[in-house]
């Protein structure tokens, strides 16, 4: 009984049910709401909100997971969403250690740039995957789009996956 | 629990993938098996967030479009009206169509089964351009079928579960079709002398070697119809007149006379000229790729010639056809919104304008037929 609750407790289960609603929203709520013909990409946001909360490391293993769910509903290459969703997470944990004590100001500017530089990032790997006309100027415009609006979501998308990536004390204390 | 380092973690990673990406670029069935399973568990809790997020949807969409609709409401009103007259005598162009291809053998659209399914879902992606329709396998649809509206070419299935199916849109980079394009003016025809003793029907007015204005939708004139027979009694000729008739042009469609060559040993009565018939213009074949959001796709390879004729804008573009085409012949396409040249070999480029409306699409037809290059072997 302990060994399943300590699995139901697991940080990635956590993030990966996270991911799972989070999913059926960016499927249904944010398809339908394009300020400037543009997607708002949650599931990015979550990415970097991963490295920002709990590390470059655990960033980089919830952007690949939630990359990897998004592409399960992506006609794109499989893997492709993984792979750079999962160097969002990195690079936003990354960006966060910069400051000693990161404010909030800090942690939006960590997961505006790095969900900026994931949307630069895509259709350039996907270049390299053989998948080109992807590469327009009009990337720019939806890396910038994305970026603020990520920024802007940034504190709520950090706190929620601080819950779950990130064991309290007395979670730490109940497995032991 | 063992720990990765970081760099170990990057790496493994990366190699997965990696991975990911070669069993999907291999196209192995493991992928869409996986995908297949993903979606079943899914839907679910995609239909129930469908549910919560509607009234929020709705708001947006009536904050954001309110206005526009109502324009495009006021507009479309108009445009039905314009249009209920045309289509009927479309449909019946069309059947008469039909009906001679049928007599001659020849492979009709009306020939290929359909299925009727409804836009279900869109891409999440700012890059690709997908639909999802609420009919897959079950239906009979498979990967590589065309998938059209009422207006013309929408795109073609690039996946299909049992209950669901993937559309890429025309205007998706990754999509490429095989067109047809014709000119806007007749190519440069010689005249056929005809020796005084032929039995000659010739139309009046100018001659067939006459260059036509572009077509613009102004009236010319077009096909001659029942011959009126002028006979003078006092004398032994009988010149029969064929009378022109006078009827809107389609652009893209301006008639010509077709000079039959000398028969053989035929002595004096070497030729003989058939009027004018409406005969389509020669057409060019050439590859349109689309382009991406906002961008309208475009047509390459085509090259000027003079057998060709001029290109210009608002001509009409089908489908190529063939066995090796995404899709069956003659499926309207668009018209040729603008014509780039450039220089060199290279030909033109022509931006297509699709007769559909891709940016609010809700029911589809889905063409049961499969091309021979999306076969699984």
């Amino acid at each position: 009984m302990k060994r399943f609750f300590a699995i139901i407790e697991s940080p990635y289960l956590r993030a990966l049910l996270i991911g799972f609603i989070v999913l059926s929203f960016q499927t249904t709520l944010f398809n339908t709401l394009r300020p400037f013909s543009v997607v708002m990409q949650v599931m990015l946001l979550c990415s970097a909100a991963s490295g920002v909360a709990a590390g470059s490391e655990s960033g980089a293993i919830a952007g690949f997971m939630f990359g990897f769910m998004y592409d399960m509903v992506l006609t794109s290459p499989f893997g492709l969403s993984a792979l750079v969703f999962g160097f969002a997470g990195y690079m936003a944990g990354g960006v966060n250690t910069f400051a000693y004590s990161p404010r909030w100001w800090f942690k939006m500017l960590s997961v505006g740039i790095s969900s900026f530089a994931a949307v630069l990032i895509y259709p350039a790997a996907s270049l390299v995957v053989g998948v080109d006309g992807l590469l327009q100027t009009r990337v720019i415009g939806v890396a910038v789009t994305v970026g603020l609006f990520n920024a802007a979501f940034a504190l709520p998308a950090v706190f929620m996956m601080r819950w779950a990536l990130v064991k309290s004390k007395k979670q730490l204390l109940w497995a032991e | 629990m063992y720990s990765f380092t970081r760099r170990r973690l990057i790496v493994v990673l990366l190699l997965t993938s990696v991975l990911l990406l070669t069993l999907d670029r291999s196209e192995s069935g493991l992928v869409g098996g996986v995908k297949d399973a993903f979606g079943v568990v899914f839907r679910p809790v995609e239909s129930f967030a469908n549910v919560i997020s509607r009234p929020l949807s709705n708001v947006w969409r009536g904050v954001v479009d309110y206005s526009d609709m109502r324009k495009e409401n006021l507009a479309l009103k108009d445009l039905l009206v314009k249009q209920e007259g045309a289509a009927i005598a479309a449909t019946a162009s069309v059947r008469e169509a039909q009906e001679l291809l049928a007599l001659n053998g020849l492979p009709t659209l009306a020939g290929i089964d359909s299925v009727t399914a409804q836009v279900v879902g869109q891409s999440p992606s700012n890059f690709t351009q997908t639909f999802e329709l609420n009919r897959g396998k079950s239906s009979g649809i498979r990967v590589g079928m065309t998938v059209t509206n009422g207006a013309g070419l929408v795109g073609k299935i690039t996946g299909v579960t049992l209950e669901r199916s993937v559309v890429m849109l025309a205007t998706d980079p990754q999509y490429a079709m095989s067109v047809k394009v014709g000119a806007c003016t007749r190519p440069n025809t010689t005249t056929t002398a005809v020796p005084s003793s032929s039995t000659t029907l010739a139309p009046s007015g100018p001659s067939t070697g006459d260059t036509m204005a572009p077509g613009d939708g102004s009236t010319t004139p077009v096909l001659t119809v029942p011959p009126t027979t002028t006979s003078t009694t006092s004398t032994t000729t009988t010149t029969t007149v064929l009378q022109r008739a006078t009827t809107t042009t389609i652009k893209g469609f301006t008639p010509f006379a077709t000079t039959l060559p000398p028969v053989p040993g035929g002595g004096f009565a070497s030729q003989i000229t058939v009027p004018e018939t409406g005969v389509l213009l020669p057409r060019e074949t050439g590859a349109m790729e689309g382009q991406g959001i906002d961008r309208l796709p475009v047509i390459r390879f085509i090259q000027t010639s003079a057998r060709l004729g001029e290109l210009c804008a608002g001509v009409p573009v089908v489908t190529a056809g063939g066995s090796q085409s995404l899709a069956p012949a003659d499926l309207v396409v668009g018209t040729v919104a603008r014509v780039i040249t450039r220089s060199g070999t290279s030909g033109p480029l022509l931006e297509v304008e699709l007769a559909a409306n891709l940016q609010s699409l809700n029911f589809v037809r889905v063409l049961l037929y499969q091309p021979a290059t999306e076969i699984p072997q």
